[in-house]
């Protein structure tokens, strides 16, 4: 498995598809791949464990009643490496289940958002700290700020 | 000892009705208050002296009273406490005072404030019992009314915040349910928003036509102002005010950020202002269109500079003003026609108010003037 250092390799959990399109379509675009997406925890245990993740965007509500944070426990348990960024528009209710994860994106995103938050992860993975400045509406806890040599 | 006895019994026995004797014994006689005396060595302490104001308050004749124990004048509501307290003072030869619910001859019965004391010799020793009544009925009753309307009120007072508390928990669930409908329409809200940029944002991948592909540019970042205006309202502490100085600082950023330039410094001179949430759309918009305006017209060719923004109250106004130190333009000469133009003059008309553009070699100012509450 040969791997471009700079790509990122990346989960979409999400039961709309539109917007794993629209995701889809802004990873690609900023030079990133998405490697596979889910509607729910279920399909997401589907998935091949051996594939390289390095991170996950995850929705909280997901089809069939599961929950983003089932999803993110999943993750955590087969790719630990990988960073987990909840894309919620319960972005509030969430704060204190940041845990389960490493940052939030609160919905409605812009384009914008997505790609300045892409550029700041994958420059704070590859060499820590992030030159890039904090997108704005990036919520990050202090395990990821520890990562990224922020704290 | 025995003398003095008979020397008492001679006085009741013979004077008893023509109140002769001593003056003590006559006024005993003659008072209206009821009184009598009993005598404790006499096998069951019998009534001894009996006076006409206690016949006259009994109903009773003398001879049907004298020997007899008053314990003939209790009855069935007579509260067997009180008579054992009484018993129990006779015993120890204390006196007692105690309000008593007697019965007349004729079995009516009246609330009697009784006073039974010892009367001793010069050896200490208890001769006689002396009793004093006073028909306090209407006291009595006067009280038992007091007591009676004060367990009313306090059962209606009690029924009432039980009544209140009731009504209260109702308001809480109600209340509650409502705060987790407002939740789920922010919610739902907040999704559909996300899925139109999502919408317009695939649209616009696939469009060739530069133009277009700038058109639907605009109507995104329009569409990302009113996302912010709701992220903002939703997201603060009391949602009957909207917060306008945060989210037009966080607008600035976020226009700016999104240009791409990072050679525009932000003089920042915005003052904590709040709005009525229903201007908040409106504005929201209008501050879109000058900042993307400024951001595009007023740093044209690479050229940095800085960019203010000004917020501030004035009376029942707000004053908005975005300035640049680019070249400036001939404001008379800007098409009126665009549909950014058109948002902003008729959004300001909406809020009340006016957006008015002057221009010079040192820079372009927009002042937007609208009511801060809606009348």
């Amino acid at each position: 498995m040969t791997r471009n250092t700079d790509r990122l390799q990346l989960l979409v959990i999400e039961d709309e598809a539109l917007i794993v399109m629209d995701l889809e379509y802004m990873i690609e675009t900023a030079g990133h791949r998405m490697v596979a997406s889910a509607a729910s925890v279920r399909s997401l245990e589907q998935l091949d464990p051996e594939m390289a993740v390095d991170m996950a965007f995850v929705d909280l509500q997901l089809a069939g009643g599961s929950s983003g944070l089932d999803a993110a426990d999943y993750i955590r348990e087969v790719w630990p490496d990988a960073l987990i960024v909840f894309v919620t528009a319960n972005a509030k209710a969430l704060m204190p289940d940041i845990e389960k994860g490493h940052a939030v994106v609160p919905k409605p995103f812009t384009e914008h958002v997505i790609l300045t938050t892409l550029l700041f992860l994958n420059e704070g993975i590859r060499t820590p700290p992030p030159k890039s400045t904090t997108p704005r509406d990036l919520v990050m806890n202090t395990v990821l700020e520890r990562r990224l040599q922020l704290a | 000892m025995t003398t003095h006895e008979e020397d008492w019994h001679q006085t009741g026995d013979v004077a008893h009705d023509q109140g002769r004797g001593d003056p003590f014994a006559a006024a005993v006689r003659s008072t209206r208050m009821p009184m009598i005396v009993s005598n404790p060595r006499r096998r069951d302490n019998p009534i001894v002296f009996v006076n006409d104001a206690f016949l006259t308050l009994t109903g009773y004749d003398r001879d049907e009273i004298l020997g007899r124990n008053c314990r003939f004048l209790q009855g069935v509501d007579t509260d067997r406490e009180s008579v054992d307290r009484i018993r129990d003072a006779v015993a120890r030869e204390e006196p007692i005072q105690v309000d008593l619910l007697n019965y007349r001859k004729d079995g009516t019965p009246f609330w009697n404030a009784l006073f039974v004391g010892p009367v001793h010799d010069d050896d200490g020793e208890v001769q006689f019992f002396f009793a004093s009544q006073i028909d306090v009925t209407e006291r009595v009753k006067a009280q038992q009314a007091v007591i009676r309307q004060n367990a009313i009120v306090e059962a209606q007072v009690r029924d009432r915040t039980r009544e209140l508390e009731k009504a209260l928990k109702v308001k809480e669930q109600a209340l509650e349910e409502k705060t987790i409908l407002l939740h789920e329409v922010d919610h739902r809200v907040k999704n559909n928003l996300t899925m139109i940029g999502s919408l317009l944002r695939l649209q616009m991948s696939a469009i060739e036509d530069t133009g277009l592909a700038r058109t639907l540019e605009k109507m995104l970042e329009r569409i990302g102002a009113l996302a912010t205006v709701h992220k903002t309202l939703h997201d603060s502490s009391d949602i009957r005010r909207f917060d306008l100085g945060t989210f037009a600082r966080g607008l600035t950023g976020d226009v700016i950020s999104a240009s791409g330039r990072d050679d525009i410094e932000v003089i920042d001179r915005i003052e904590e202002v709040d709005v009525d949430p229903v201007q908040a759309t409106a504005l929201g918009l209008v501050l879109n269109e000058l900042l993307t305006n400024t951001v595009k017209h007023g740093f044209t060719d690479g050229r940095s500079g800085r960019l203010g923004i000004e917020l501030r109250p004035d009376e029942k106004e707000v004053v908005i003003e975005i300035s640049d130190d680019g070249p400036g333009f001939d404001a008379t000469a800007i098409p009126r026609d665009t549909l950014g133009r058109k948002l902003v003059e008729r959004l300001s008309h909406q809020l009340g108010g006016t957006t008015k553009w002057t221009s010079s070699s040192e820079g372009t100012t927009s002042i937007t003037r609208i009511l801060s509450d809606p009348a």
